[in-house]
């Protein structure tokens, strides 16, 4: 270890006085194999429905979708639009726009789309 | 920024005995730690881990928070890049947490075999059972703490501020965080949970949209575009319009308030180093250099052709005096005096005086053509006098010497030959180019005019042929005789030719018998048939040559003649603009106009992302939907006492535009009052604080053994009581 990354102290010491169990040993080898659950596993797994749907819970708690009629705003500039381009989907606010929208390469209209998720996913 | 990592390490854990609780906010921003009692967390860091490899040694170590990216450099940081533990706002990484721990206990100065500390914990609304009590066992197991309570941070926030008299017993504490944002309902001082609301839309998806929206804007800034500087950006620039579509309008009419909203940032940009044109000293400098180099040439080459004119002179000299000797010696002695000399007879050496003498007089500059052809025929006819006579009255070794004449004879012939041929085709050309001048002379228009097509038609020629050759030139080289007869496309032009000859030779004799090759003329196909590609590329060659005469005549007469390039085989893609001109200071500017309140907006408006739920505004909504009390008092009184908590309450503006939609909610009249927590960052830290130092607090607190006695269904109903 160079010195002055030492002194920086910005690696974590493997060795802690206060644990009852270190790092190393409980998982050796480095990266441990337990595969974490991910959220939707975890929800999943909790089973909510059995239990009491007044009851808050993770899942009762998530605000429904919007009522407000949906903004339509340019995806490039960002003012109000009208227009909509047929061909790559993406939202104009004028001529100008327009322009430049249909002279924009396949990646940069994906990714405009992805802002707004959505852009075609191919998984 | 108003948010610093503090990661000092803290040397007086030993103060504080063992009843003292440890405090925790654990934010999926960032992670606060402290002792209870105090007004500031002793820790605070971004909750994010690295796992880089390092460079020599080859261990991968584990670098905890926000850090100095000089230090960095030693590790190879492609493959890690920053992990949180969190997905949303639910911890479901143990492993990350426990390293986050770790670090974190270790900068609070943690010291001794255990953690011998209560632990006030943050979780977020309503944690699903599992992450709890992994977390609960992380703790208890690893760390050995006596007892855990766990809280929402927004809860100690306004409980906080309740003290502070910024919100009331009822009221709705609305958190906009990290990663989600919570609408709480308060009544008697207890958070309602039924009437909660949660939206998965936070600080971390502004940032995101608005370095997407940056680096399409400013595609060759991308790499200035980190995480770290859009929250920056974010953080100082941002605010929330009161009303998007008008702000929109001012901005799209390009009206004079919306350039003064419009911000700049300029990226560091040196100017290039201008080229000044060279001085007159400079040209006159280089001017005379080239002069003297010249002349130095000059009298290099002088001082080789006078040292070869003394040379012949000499040598002509020579042979003249050998002549004159010759003249004097008698017949028979002839021979051996010449055999010292070197030279076979009279004849030689007069042979050789003509040629020295005319190489004299050409080194001397006078070129007389016709001189040497005459001499050359005069010694042809003297050269080869046994070719005349006939075979049959020459000996042997006669015969042998014909034989040579007769083949020197020849090729001299041919070389005159190719020479007149030369000779000719430079008049031919002469003419034509008088001819062209007149034609020129006479009618300057119609001649530029057919230079100009001319120059077209060729120029289409040659790009075809090249269009041609890239595409089969990769196929065609050393496929001429593979059996690929199938393949149309492989073969290039003269192939197909050979083909189309070879089918037809099949195909004309037909009548079911295949007699080809019984006449001898039809060998003679073969001769058509051009060699591999051998033709294929002297034919273009041809053409090019005349093109390029008929650039170099145009560029000569017509002053508005530009050679057209060739246009590349590749396509070039439209995302690059051409830099024709020099890059300016104005290139390297990033403008921030519309973006400054558009990423905020979808705070209020998530479907701007794709996310699919309720704003802000409705939220509040939604929950007083949710908490169903028929009473209006009661209602009342919660919108009288709004207060927002949480790093995204930062944005100037948002109180105005929260009040405006809820009022748009609310029937006419009823009161509305927006306020923001003192310390919108730290207070959820301050509340757990001032809560964890309450002598009640142990009584909240659940043990290891109760843990493992009650079981998770126990765990599950666990909640705190926030008031004390």
């Amino acid at each position: 270890m160079e010195a002055e990354v030492i002194r920086a102290e910005l690696v974590l010491p493997t060795h802690m006085s206060f644990k009852r169990i270190q790092m190393y040993e409980k998982y050796p080898k480095g990266q441990s194999k337990v595969r974490w659950k991910q959220l939707k596993q975890i929800i999943q797994a909790e089973n909510y429905q059995n239990y009491d749907p007044d009851e808050p819970n993770y899942v009762n708690i998530e605000s429904p979708p919007s009522m407000q009629p949906c903004k339509r705003i340019c995806d490039i500039t960002g003012f109000e639009a009208p227009y909509h381009d047929p061909r790559t989907n993406l939202r104009y606010a004028n001529a100008d726009v327009f322009k430049l929208v249909r002279s924009l390469p396949n990646e940069y209209v994906q990714r405009y789309l992805a802002l707004r998720k959505a852009a075609v996913v191919l998984r | 920024m108003p948010f610093i990592s503090k990661i000092e390490r803290q040397t007086d854990y030993n103060r504080f005995p063992s009843s003292t609780p440890i405090v925790i906010d654990n934010g999926a921003s960032y992670f606060r730690i402290g002792w209870a009692g105090e007004t500031e967390p002793r820790v605070i860091f971004r909750n994010i881990i690295q796992r880089p490899r390092h460079k020599t040694t080859g261990e991968t170590v584990t670098v905890v928070g926000d850090h100095d990216t000089a230090l960095l450099r030693y590790f190879d940081c492609t493959r890690s890049g920053p992990r949180s533990a969190f997905d949303g706002n639910v911890v479901f990484q143990f492993e990350i947490m426990e390293y986050i721990l770790d670090f974190a206990f270790d900068r609070l100065g943690a010291n001794g075999s255990r953690i011998d500390h209560p632990i006030l914990i943050t979780e977020c609304v309503c944690n699903p059972v599992q992450s709890r009590s992994k977390m609960a066992e992380l703790l208890f197991e690893t760390y050995g703490v006596p007892s855990v309570a766990f809280g929402v941070d927004a809860a100690f926030s306004y409980k906080y501020n309740q003290l502070r008299g910024i919100c009331e017993r009822d009221g709705l504490a609305i958190c906009p965080g990290f990663t989600t944002t919570h609408v709480i309902p308060f009544v008697d001082g207890e958070p309602v949970y039924k009437g909660c609301s949660r939206t998965n839309i936070g600080g971390y998806h502004v940032t995101d949209n608005l370095k997407q929206l940056l680096s399409l804007k400013y595609p060759h800034h991308m790499a200035r575009f980190t995480w770290e500087k859009i929250e920056d950006l974010k953080m100082e620039h941002c605010y929330i319009a009161p009303d998007y579509a008008l702000e929109a309008r001012l901005f799209q009419k390009g009206s004079k308030e919306a350039e003064d909203k419009t911000r700049c940032w300029q990226l560091p940009w040196v100017p290039p180093p201008i080229e000044e044109p060279p001085s007159e000293e400079e040209i006159a400098r280089k001017a005379a250099i080239k002069e003297r180099q010249g002349q130095r040439l000059r009298e290099m080459a002088e001082a080789k052709r006078s040292s070869r004119i003394n040379e012949l002179e000499n040598q002509l000299q020579g042979l003249e005096f050998l002549l004159q000797q010759l003249g004097q010696v008698q017949e028979e002695e002839i021979p051996s005096f010449l055999s010292k000399t070197g030279y076979v007879s009279k004849h030689e050496i007069e042979s050789t005086i003509t040629k020295v003498s005319q190489s004299l007089r050409k080194a001397k500059g006078e070129a007389k053509v016709e001189q040497a052809e005459n001499e050359e025929k005069a010694d042809s006819s003297d050269k080869y006098p046994l070719i005349n006579i006939p075979d049959n009255m020459l000996t042997a070794e006669q015969l042998k010497e014909k034989k040579r004449q007769i083949f020197l004879k020849t090729t001299t012939e041919g070389r005159q030959r190719a020479k007149q041929k030369r000779v000719e085709e430079e008049l031919e050309r002469e003419k034509k180019n008088r001819e062209d001048e007149e034609r020129r002379l006479e009618n300057p228009e119609l001649y530029l005019e057919q230079m100009r097509t001319k120059y077209k038609e060729l120029f289409e020629k040659v790009e075809q042929r090249k269009r041609l050759k890239t595409t089969n030139g990769g196929h065609a080289n050393g496929n001429s005789s593979s059996g690929a007869v199938g393949r149309g496309e492989r073969l290039n032009a003269a192939q197909r030719e050979r083909m189309r000859l070879l089918t037809t030779a099949a195909f004309d004799r037909g009548k079911g018998e295949d007699n080809f090759g019984a006449k001898d003329e039809d060998w003679q196909l073969y001769k058509l048939m051009s060699k591999d590609n051998d033709d294929d590329d002297d034919g273009p060659d041809e053409n090019e040559a005349e093109l390029a005469r008929v650039c170099s005549r145009l560029q000569e007469i017509d002053p508005t003649f530009v050679p057209k390039p060739e246009t590349t085989p590749s396509q070039p893609t439209s995302a690059e603009i051409p830099r024709v001109r020099p890059l300016t200071k104005e290139d390297f500017q990033v403008v921030l106009g519309v973006e400054r309140f558009r990423c905020p907006e979808i705070l209020f408006r998530p479907n701007l992302v794709g996310i699919d739920q309720a704003g802000l505004d409705e939220m509040t909504g939604v929950s007083i939907r949710r908490l169903s009390t028929k009473n209006e008092a009661l209602e009342d009184r919660l919108t009288s006492s709004i207060f927002m908590t949480g790093g995204c309450s930062l944005f100037p503006g948002i109180n105005e535009r929260l009040e405006a939609g809820v009022r748009m909610l609310r029937p006419c009249g009823s009161p509305i009052k927006v306020a923001r927590a003192s310390d919108p960052v730290l207070d959820a830290w301050r509340g757990a604080s001032v809560f964890a130092a309450n002598m009640q607090f142990q009584q909240q607190t659940f043990s290891r053994a109760d843990y493992y006695e009650k079981g998770e269904d126990w765990l599950r109903h666990y909640q705190l009581r926030y008031t004390l």
